[in-house]
Formats: C-alpha cells, sequence, structure tokens
C-alpha cells in the first residue's frame, strides 16, 4: 500500500491507522485521548489531518490508511483547528499550574505551548464543578482540571476489567464518576492514564515537580511478578511510584501495592539495628553479639532437639539472592527443609 | 650582582582601594619607576562563560548585570541583542526608546562612579559625594522600573520586563533638566585644579596607532583621538535617529580621556532628552508567545498566559541552530556576546568580549618608566571594572 504524509512516499502494510504510520515514519501528530493500550475512540480531535479528496479533516488515530491517500498533517487550518480545540479545553480551565501536581509534564500544557493558544476569543458563564469523594482514598479528582478524554475510564475498562469509572452528566456539567465505587481496587492505573491533572494521588504530603525528582528505575518488591517501577526519589526520599511503558513485562501496569505500597520505605519505625528480648524487654544490641547469641542458640536446639525441631521463614521482600543463601544456610547448616516464606504478603 | 637584583617588587592589590575591584599589580621597581608592571586578574572569577552552557537562554540575563555591575542596564542590552539577531526578534519601538533611555542612563551612571573614584583616587575627594547623589538617582529609576538598584535585569529577550511605571517619566525629566548643571559643577571642581592638572596631564600617554593596535575601544580609544563609537559604527536601537557627537581627545594622556568622558556626559544627556520626545506608546514586548513571557496580570487572570508563564520559566525555550555575535557600546567600550546554539534552550557556547579585558591589557606598556604614582592614576583613567574582566 502507497501513501503519502506530508509530501513523504511511504509504503506500508494494510490495516495500520494513519497515526501509526506517521509514528513509524517520525512524523509527530499530535495527540490527547489516544492510548496506546486502548481502543482509538477519536474523541478529542486533537489528531485531525487532511486527506486530499475528503470534504472534512479526519482524526489520524483511528482512521485507517487506504492505498493512494495524500495526507497533510501541519497545515494552516489544521493548526487553526487544533488551536480551537485547546481554546475549547481552557474556557473553564482552573489557575492551577502553580499547585497541580502534574505542572511541567502536563501534556495540556505542552499542546498550548506548542500550539501558542495565548488568547481565549470564547467565554462561558459556568459555576466551578465541586469535588467529590473518588473511589479510593488514594486518588483525588479534580473535575475543573479534567479534559474529558475518558483515558482514565477506558483504562479501568480495558486494561483492568473494572469498569468502574464514567462519564456523568453532560455538556459542562459533565464530570468522571465511580459509578461502581465497589468494584474499585485501587489500582491507581486510571491515575497513570490521566494525561492533566485530573487525578492526582494523596499518599504522599511530599510532592516535587519533574525536574527536581529523580526516576530510579528498579523492580517491585512485593510479589513474584517483578513489575518494573520507577521510584520517583526527591531529597533521598519516594514520593512517588511510577512505570515506562517500555519497560518490564508489565508495560506500564501496576498494581495497588506497587504503586501505592512505598510508605513503609521511609517509615521511622522500621528496625535498623538488632534487639535482643532481655526479661520483657528488646533491648538494641551490636550485629556481633546478635549474630553469636542466635548461632549459639541455635546450636544448642539442634544438638538437644535434632535438626528438625528448627524451621526458617524468611521474608518476600528480600531480594531473591539473599532468599536463596537463607534456605541453603537452613537446609546445609541446619540440616531441615523446614523453610518457608510470607509469599502473599 | 645579576641584572634582576635591581628590581624591587611590589604587590599592588588585590586589596588596594585603588584597583577598583580586587585587581593585582605586580611592580618590578627600580626607585620609584616602573621597569614593569604585571596585571594579575583572576579574583573574581566566577566562570560565568562557563556557567551560561548551563543556564537558559532567560537565566543567563541575570549574571549579564554582573559583569560590569555599575552599568548594568547596558549589559543585559548586550546579551538580548545577540538572542534576538539569532532568533529574528524585532522588538516594538517604544521598548527600543527605553532601551535607549537605559543604556545612556547606564552610561551616566557608569562614568560617575568613574569620575568620583578616579579623582577620589588622587586626592579630590570632595567630587565623590557630587557624583553619587545623581548617580543615587538613577538607582532610584531603575528601582522603580525593576525593583532593584544595582542587578535590574530589566531589559528582557523581545523587550522589557514590563513598563515605565508611574512617576518614572517625571523623574526622568527632572533629571535630564538638573543634569547638564551638574557636569558644570564637576568642571568647575576639576578641570582647573592644578593638583588634578598635575596628576593627569602628560601622564599615560596612548598614541592613536597603539590604541588601535591593542584593539582599545570605548574613552581609552577616543582620547587617543580615534573617532569610533559602536553607536555610530554599527547602530542599534534606532541611535542612528539620534543627533549627538562622539567626543575625541588629541594626545591620549589621562586628562584627554577625562574630557572624553566628562563630555560624553552631556552627550548622554542630549540623547536622553531627544528619546523623552521621541518615547511612543505601544507595547514594550515582541509578541512572541513561546518565548516572550505574557503579562504578569494576563497571568494571574488567564489560562493560556499562565501556562505559557509555566512553561517559557520552568523550561526556558529552545533557540534554533547558529551562531551569533552582538556588541554595543557600553560605558568601558565594546561589549560583545558570541553565542552559540545547538537547537536546545540553554547555549552551547557563551563567549563574552570585554572592552575591560583588553584596555586592561595595555596597562603594563602605558605605566612603563613612569612613576610608581602613576599607576593609580592611570588605572582610574583607563577606567576598569574586574567584574567584566575575570567574568
Ligand atoms: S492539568 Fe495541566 S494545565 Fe491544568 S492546572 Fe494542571 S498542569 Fe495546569
Ligand atoms: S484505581 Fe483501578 S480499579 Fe479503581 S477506578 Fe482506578 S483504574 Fe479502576
Ligand atoms: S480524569 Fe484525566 S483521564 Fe479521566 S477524563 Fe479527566 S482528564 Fe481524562
Ligand atoms: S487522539 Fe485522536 S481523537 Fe483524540
Amino acid at each position: 500500500m502507497q501513501i503519502v504524509i506530508d509530501g513523504k512516499n511511504i509504503t506500508a502494510d494494510h490495516g495500520l491507522t494513519i497515526l501509526e504510520i506517521a509514528k513509524k515514519e517520525g512524523i509527530h501528530i499530535p495527540t490527547l485521548c489516544f492510548m496506546e493500550k486502548l481502543l482509538p475512540i477519536g474523541s478529542c480531535r486533537m489528531c485531525v489531518v487532511e486527506v486530499e479528496g475528503y470534504e472534512n479533516p479526519v482524526t489520524a488515530c483511528n482512521t485507517p490508511a487506504v492505498d493512494g491517500m495524500v495526507i497533510r498533517t501541519n497545515t494552516e487550518k489544521i493548526r487553526n483547528m487544533r488551536k480551537d480545540i485547546l481554546r475549547f479545553l481552557l474556557i473553564n480551565h482552573p489557575l492551577d499550574c502553580p499547585i497541580c501536581d502534574k505542572g511541567g509534564e502536563c501534556l495540556l500544557q505542552d499542546l498550548v505551548y506548542e500550539y501558542n493558544v495565548d488568547v481565549q476569543p470564547y467565554t462561558i458563564k459556568a459555576p466551578l464543578k465541586e469535588y467529590k469523594e473518588y473511589s479510593t482514598p488514594a486518588i483525588k479528582y479534580h473535575p475543573n482540571r479534567c479534559v474529558m478524554c475518558s483515558r482514565c475510564i477506558r483504562t479501568c475498562r480495558e486494561v483492568v476489567g473494572r469498569n468502574v469509572l464514567d462519564i456523568v452528566g453532560n455538556g459542562f456539567d459533565a464530570r468522571v464518576e465511580p459509578v461502581n465505587p465497589d468494584r474499585c481496587i485501587a489500582c491507581g492505573e486510571c491515575l497513570s492514564a490521566c494525561p492533566v491533572g485530573a487525578l492526582t494521588e494523596t499518599v504522599s504530603p511530599t510532592k516535587g515537580r519533574i525536574w527536581q525528582i529523580k526516576r530510579v528505575p528498579t523492580v517491585c518488591a512485593y510479589c513474584g511478578v517483578g513489575c518494573s517501577l520507577e521510584l520517583n526519589v526527591l531529597d533521598n526520599k519516594i514520593i512517588k511510584v511510577t512505570t515506562d511503558v517500555n519497560a518490564g513485562m508489565n508495560k506500564g501496569v501496576l498494581c495497588a501495592k506497587g504503586r501505592f505500597g512505598y510508605e513503609f520505605v521511609n517509615s521511622p519505625e522500621r528496625l535498623t539495628k538488632p534487639l535482643i528480648r532481655k526479661g520483657n524487654e528488646l533491648v538494641e544490641t551490636t550485629w556481633d553479639e546478635a549474630l553469636s547469641f542466635v548461632a549459639s542458640k541455635l546450636t544448642e536446639i539442634k544438638n538437644k532437639y535434632g535438626s528438625d525441631s528448627i524451621a526458617g521463614l524468611a521474608s518476600a521482600r528480600c531480594t531473591n539472592e539473599d532468599n536463596y543463601l537463607f534456605q541453603k544456610f537452613i537446609r546445609a547448616v541446619i540440616g531441615t527443609n523446614n523453610v518457608d516464606h510470607c509469599a502473599r504478603l | 650582582m645579576s641584572e634582576q637584583k635591581k628590581y624591587m617588587t611590589l604587590n599592588m592589590g588585590p586589596q588596594h582601594p585603588a584597583t577598583h575591584g580586587v585587581l593585582k599589580v605586580i611592580l618590578e621597581l627600580e626607585g620609584e619607576v616602573i621597569h614593569r608592571a604585571i596585571p594579575v586578574i583572576g579574583h573574581l572569577h566566577r566562570g560565568v562563560e562557563k556557567l551560561g552552557e548551563s543556564k537558559t537562554y532567560i537565566q543567563n540575563i541575570v549574571y549579564t548585570d554582573r559583569l560590569d555591575y555599575t552599568s548594568a542596564m547596558i549589559n543585559n542590552l548586550a546579551y538580548c541583542l545577540a538572542v534576538e539577531k539569532l532568533m529574528n526578534i524585532e522588538v516594538p519601538e517604544r521598548a527600543k526608546v527605553i532601551r535607549v533611555i537605559m543604556s545612556e542612563l547606564s552610561r551616566i551612571a557608569a562614568h560617575l562612579i568613574w569620575l568620583a573614584t578616579h579623582a577620589l583616587d588622587i586626592g579630590a575627594m570632595t567630587l565623590y559625594f557630587y557624583c553619587f547623589r545623581e548617580r543615587e538617582k538613577i538607582l532610584d529609576m531603575w528601582e522603580m522600573v525593576s525593583g532593584q538598584r544595582l542587578t535590574p535585569s530589566y531589559i528582557r529577550i523581545g523587550g522589557l520586563l514590563a513598563d515605565l511605571p508611574e512617576g518614572f517619566m517625571d523623574k526622568l525629566k527632572e533629571f535630564v533638566d538638573t543634569f547638564d548643571a551638574h557636569v558644570d559643577e564637576y568642571d568647575k571642581l576639576l578641570s582647573k585644579n592644578p593638583i588634578w592638572l598635575a596628576r593627569t596631564k602628560d601622564i599615560g600617554i596612548i598614541s592613536a596607532e597603539d590604541a588601535i593596535s591593542w584593539g582599545l575601544t570605548g574613552p581609552a580609544l577616543r582620547g587617543s583621538g580615534v573617532k569610533f563609537d559602536y553607536r555610530k559604527a554599527q547602530p542599534y536601537c534606532g541611535y542612528e535617529e539620534y543627533e549627538f557627537d562622539v567626543p575625541v581627545g588629541s594626545k591620549g594622556d589621562n586628562y584627554d580621556r577625562y574630557l572624553v568622558r566628562m563630555e560624553e556626559l552631556r552627550q548622554s544627556n542630549r540623547i536622553l532628552k531627544q528619546a523623552i520626545k521621541r518615547l511612543p506608546e505601544g507595547p514594550i514586548k515582541a509578541h512572541v508567545p513561546e518565548i516572550v513571557f505574557p503579562d504578569k496580570d494576563l497571568v494571574l487572570k488567564n489560562i493560556e498566559a499562565l501556562i505559557h508563564q509555566f512553561k517559557i520559566g520552568c523550561g526556558g525555550f529552545t533557540v534554533p541552530k547558529g551562531e551569533v555575535y552582538a556588541s554595543v557600546e557600553n560605558a568601558k567600550g565594546e561589549l560583545g556576546f558570541y553565542i552559540v546554539s545547538d537547537g536546545s534552550s540553554m547555549p552551547y557556547r557563551f563567549r563574552i568580549k570585554s572592552s575591560c579585558f583588553v584596555n586592561l591589557s595595555a596597562l603594563p606598556e602605558i605605566v612603563k618608566g613612569s612613576m610608581i604614582a602613576d599607576v593609580v592614576a592611570v588605572i582610574g583613567s583607563i577606567d576598569i571594572v574586574l567584574g567584566e574582566i575575570d567574568r
């Protein structure tokens, strides 16, 4: 199949959308409601392109290319249409950027800047929408920042399969609402799908701008799936967990534990020194003392009651290497197969 | 006894009140006569040029204030002109005239410091207070427009930080109307003073040929009779439309350079008078939303403006690949910026051409064979600021 995009002759496979072909060829078409893992619904119309012989522009994200198409992605007319779409989105947008979690990595900001939308010819008298409870306390929904792309709703439906959210109301009253709040598993997939700051996380009281934080790639230590994570670190403290769509087998998807369960890392209650029970008290001690105490007791018990009187219980939060060594120790040194771990944390 | 033993080495500075900043000059003396003078610079080195490579184009403006900090506004201008040239931005007429006003106020402010300290170095203390009386008024005006007295960063890429506040023009007119009389005052205090004459006439002579071959610019060049001024040679901000003379000396001694700068004070005031008449109404920023900050009152009301403010402020803007050199006539001579852009939001190379650096390099030649006391008079006369030399 032969098509032309912005004057470039392209040989493409059948069945691909205009957007997919353009992306492969390195031609940039802006999108807002489109997400690779969701079905394209063509609702925001940011991706409009002109096709020769077509009366109206078409949305690139859900229009399959057909042989002989001549497409233009960046004409004056198209740019103006996109500008107008952005103006509509901004009509009642709150002046929140400075206090918005998303400022600096917000798709709406980027598009407005890219398209130089600097004046607003339209006005509307609509009251600000009220805040309401979301389906999980880990997430807050800011109705006035929402651009109605429905990425959250579709992610919950198509990726997570929980079908919690829907758009309620219409026109300027429209908002995303948890219509089946009981089905929510607090996975935060909707949060990560939101291109703007309409869904924000409430777990960390500390926030950091994208240029202040360091994103450290790592593997989730909660379960055996081993999802790829990025710890968002500010001043040596984890303030958020994100994940890269291109990394690992989880492809940008996480569960509630991986996404929100990071507070323990900074908890002041974590044990950092060994404790020995003396009488009724747990007393801080040195590693030397603790280890020789354990060693002498284990030897004593083993000699008196036999190896099988001892069992080892390890933690699933340890690394594979640690756990391997632990079972080796129990099996080879203590001499028993009584070893397990708390896999289902 | 070896040849070298004949000379006594004396360190003048870096903590010396008459070296105008932290300059050290190693003097090799034969009695009171200078055999060799070696300027040692670098005490004020901040790495501005290197820093420039890791700051956005907007952030770099504040570093320019701190070059020749006696006349920060011209430095802002030179840098902004370079970036504007690279990006093909034309600023509105009103902004151009205000830029001229600020440039000439800077020149006056800088020359007043020169006069005050030059005279003080040689022992004429009274004048110091007269000069600072007028300089204060200029700093007050800068405070009005920018909130800052020494480091205003008022001139911005694409225009100005903000329009002139209410009451500014009245202050300016009052200043302009009285300033000529003040210059006469300085003139009376110094020009015929026998001590002043003894310390400046026929001291520190630079011939026109030397001045040119050493690459001097500014009053240090014009004092030797070379009529060259960037405002005439390569006009910017519409300087070609103003009437003013470029004063020159004949002999190239300290006194000639003194007369040149005194006349420049008057000529700057002459330009200010024309600028006041010329100042049109209109915008003070070019309309390039992706580069120029929107007006603050819009930012507080309008999400489009807020987003632009956020994006430009946090990430800066990208500048097309290319390189550029632009220069202005500041109070000391040519101040130029050479910028190479690799297409990102920070310069790939950020180079500053400083007239002070070049003019100071001539010091060893000028003072060779003269008396030790003349070093102070010559340093004052070639008028240097270490903030620009060391960078
Ligand atoms: S969602 Fe984006 S545009 Fe809206 S306030 Fe947040 S950062 Fe600004
Ligand atoms: S947290 Fe997960 S289950 Fe709950 S609404 Fe969001 S995507 Fe759906
Ligand atoms: S909450 Fe976010 S993802 Fe959901 S519709 Fe609004 S803008 Fe889109
Ligand atoms: S991205 Fe195609 S319509 Fe939204």
